[in-house]
């Protein structure tokens, strides 16, 4: 048992390695490790790499492994297995906040923190509907955020509709199916602070979720905080989505089947869980960002539709075929 | 042990229960009666924590029960409520083992020797060491609630509060469940167990609260509560007594009357 719990990190590892190979020109991997040796060399293969594909692996880990880590907890929180990170309104809040900068000009360089904070102010209002005495209903947790989303995405097609120059249609749906073309390192560092502290949240929230395995009123009967671990995982997987979205835009399905997945691999405890859910998500965005850059280079397709049509194949095989056959 | 001081239990806004007042001793078996929807649950919330009295206070060694922390209070009441279905695959080693989320900080993911012990003896009490590892939701009802009272034992509580512990078993199993209940009376535990068979009530009980028409109607030994009147009062019906070979006082609804 303890073995599967290595096949995460290794998945990442080895989605990693391909990222940084793989591209526009293919590197040999005796230069890539080269490269990786020499930070401080000044040849093309060391540009290629520590300037734009080390970062776009960067994001693309951040990007999975958040979105995983958001999904596994608000699964474990609402005991819902459809629960994805977007079901609490962040990718739409997001999604409205782009859109609207780009209907008023703004520049694209402010679309990450728009974009973080829209997603931030549409989950917050998604909680505050969601609230029944200190805690949060699951029901209407799920009914207020797909309301809310509904909303948002109505509000989306409605600007996007009035607005009839082709450069916002063609920016913002790069956002809506997600794309980490052109991130790099000042994006990274935007991100990485609000999804690290995401992160250590949802360390600390892994008691609470394994707690919370057995029935909210059990629960509460072995001295789990009820209400202060909703929000604690809300707030936790609120911080993660938005840096998420504020990167890559709508990137669907890694929070919603990463979290089956390494529940397959590892197991329902939290403690391997959540890092299981994290390193496997990095590892599917990592390689559904190689494909997408690399494909039909020098063009690319954007990251969210490789995920689809990647991911969820593997998600049918692995999960759905092995559930039948029980 | 715990204390229920003139208290006033309202539930989604209606007054359901008024002027409840008993002490529960340590080592004391004491089962709650009463008809649906008469406020059981609520009480044995109440006492757990979960809600607070409209009015009155319950006490826990002198302290409210809703004033104290939410882990120190499960190191002292461990409630096992029954309404609730497992969608987790959890296994029942573990299952027992989050009893003791209590006893442990947040920044610890692994038991302690004490962890390891208490669970050890909750399974031994138990007798559920077959089945350690098999997955909780292959197990029948028996073995669940076999492994829910695992669980609470686990917590190391002084006070055990059970809502309808023996529902859905078998009259054998149930037995077995309230004796290991009553076992652990003898090493100073206190139960208290809304349960909804009388006699079974009685044969485990020290001593029976009957509540009915919004109050506790009385506390008292098995013996007492049996051949008292209040018990029709409560449940509203005819009841009719018997005694066995060996002089206990049994108790059934008089025969229906078809018009």
């Amino acid at each position: 048992m303890f073995y599967r719990r290595l096949l995460p990190p290794l998945a990442a590892l080895l989605a990693a390695g391909v990222g940084l190979a793989v591209g526009g020109d293919a590197l040999p991997f005796s230069q890539v490790v080269h490269a990786l040796a020499n930070p401080h060399a000044r040849d093309v293969a060391h540009t290629i790499l520590w300037q734009l594909r080390m970062p776009r692996v960067l994001c693309a880990a951040l990007v999975g492994s958040a979105l995983a880590l958001a999904g596994v907890q608000l699964q474990g929180m609402l005991r819902n297995p459809l629960v994805d990170p977007y079901l609490i309104g962040t990718s739409a809040g997001a999604a409205v906040a782009i859109a609207v900068a780009l209907a008023f000009g703004i520049g694209l360089s402010f679309l990450p923190a728009l974009g973080f904070l829209g997603g931030l102010g549409a989950s917050l209002f998604v909680a505050a509907l969601a609230r029944r005495g200190g805690g949060i209903d699951a029901t209407r947790l799920i009914l207020a955020g797909v309301a809310i989303s509904a909303l948002l995405a109505a509000s989306v097609a409605l600007l996007s509709v009035l607005a009839r120059s082709i450069s916002f249609q063609l920016t913002l749906q790069a956002w809506l199916v997600g794309s980490l073309a052109g991130r790099g390192w000042s994006d990274l560092r935007f991100a990485v602070p609000y999804a690290a502290v995401g992160a250590i949240v949802a360390i600390g929230n892994i008691r609470a979720l394994d707690a919370l395995r057995i029935g909210d009123v059990r629960a509460r009967g072995i001295g789990l905080d009820i209400e202060r671990a909703q929000w604690s995982i809300l707030g936790s997987a609120t911080l993660l989505t938005a840096a998420a979205v504020s990167l890559a835009g709508m990137v669907g399905f890694v929070g919603l089947i990463v979290p089956h997945l390494a529940r397959r691999i590892v197991g329902s405890d939290a403690r391997a869980l959540l890092p299981a859910s994290a390193f496997l998500g990095a590892a599917m965005a990592i390689a559904a960002d190689a494909i997408a850059r690399s494909i039909i280079a020098p063009r690319e397709l954007p990251l969210g539709i490789v995920l689809a049509f990647a991911g969820i194949p593997i998600f049918i095989i692995i999960y759905l075929r092995r559930e039948q056959r029980r | 042990m715990i204390r229920a001081h003139e208290v006033v239990l309202q539930r989604g806004g209606r007054r359901v229960l008024d002027g409840i007042d008993f002490e529960l001793r340590s080592g004391e078996f004491v089962a709650l009666l009463g008809p649906n929807g008469v406020g059981k649950t609520t009480l044995l919330r109440a006492c757990a924590g979960f809600d607070i009295p409209a009015a009155g206070t319950i006490d826990l060694e002198g302290t409210p029960v809703h004033r104290l922390a939410v882990a120190q209070r499960a190191r002292h009441i461990a409630m096992l409520s029954s309404d609730e279905i497992l969608a987790d695959e959890l296994r029942v080693r573990d299952v027992v083992a989050i009893g003791r989320f209590p006893h442990r900080p947040w920044w610890k993911f692994s038991p302690t020797e004490e962890d390891e012990r208490a669970i050890a003896n909750a399974v031994t009490a138990t007798h559920i060491e077959a089945y350690l590892d098999r997955i909780f939701t292959h197990l029948s009802s028996g073995e669940q609630q076999r492994v829910w009272i695992a669980m609470a034992l686990a917590q190391g509580a002084p006070l055990l509060l059970l809502d309808e512990p023996t529902t859905h078993l078998d009259v054998r199993v149930a037995h077995n469940v309230l004796g290991l209940l009553r076992e652990r009376t003898k090493m100073g535990t206190s139960v208290l167990c809304v349960l909804h068979d009388i006699n079974e009530a009685a044969a485990v009980a020290d001593r029976i609260m009957l509540l009915g028409c919004g109050r506790m109607l009385a506390l008292a030994p098995p013996v007492e509560i049996l051949a008292s009147p209040l018990l029709d009062e409560a449940y509203g019906i005819a009841m009719h007594r018997a005694r066995t070979a060996d002089g206990r006082i049994i108790v059934v609804p008089a025969p229906y009357h078809p018009e």
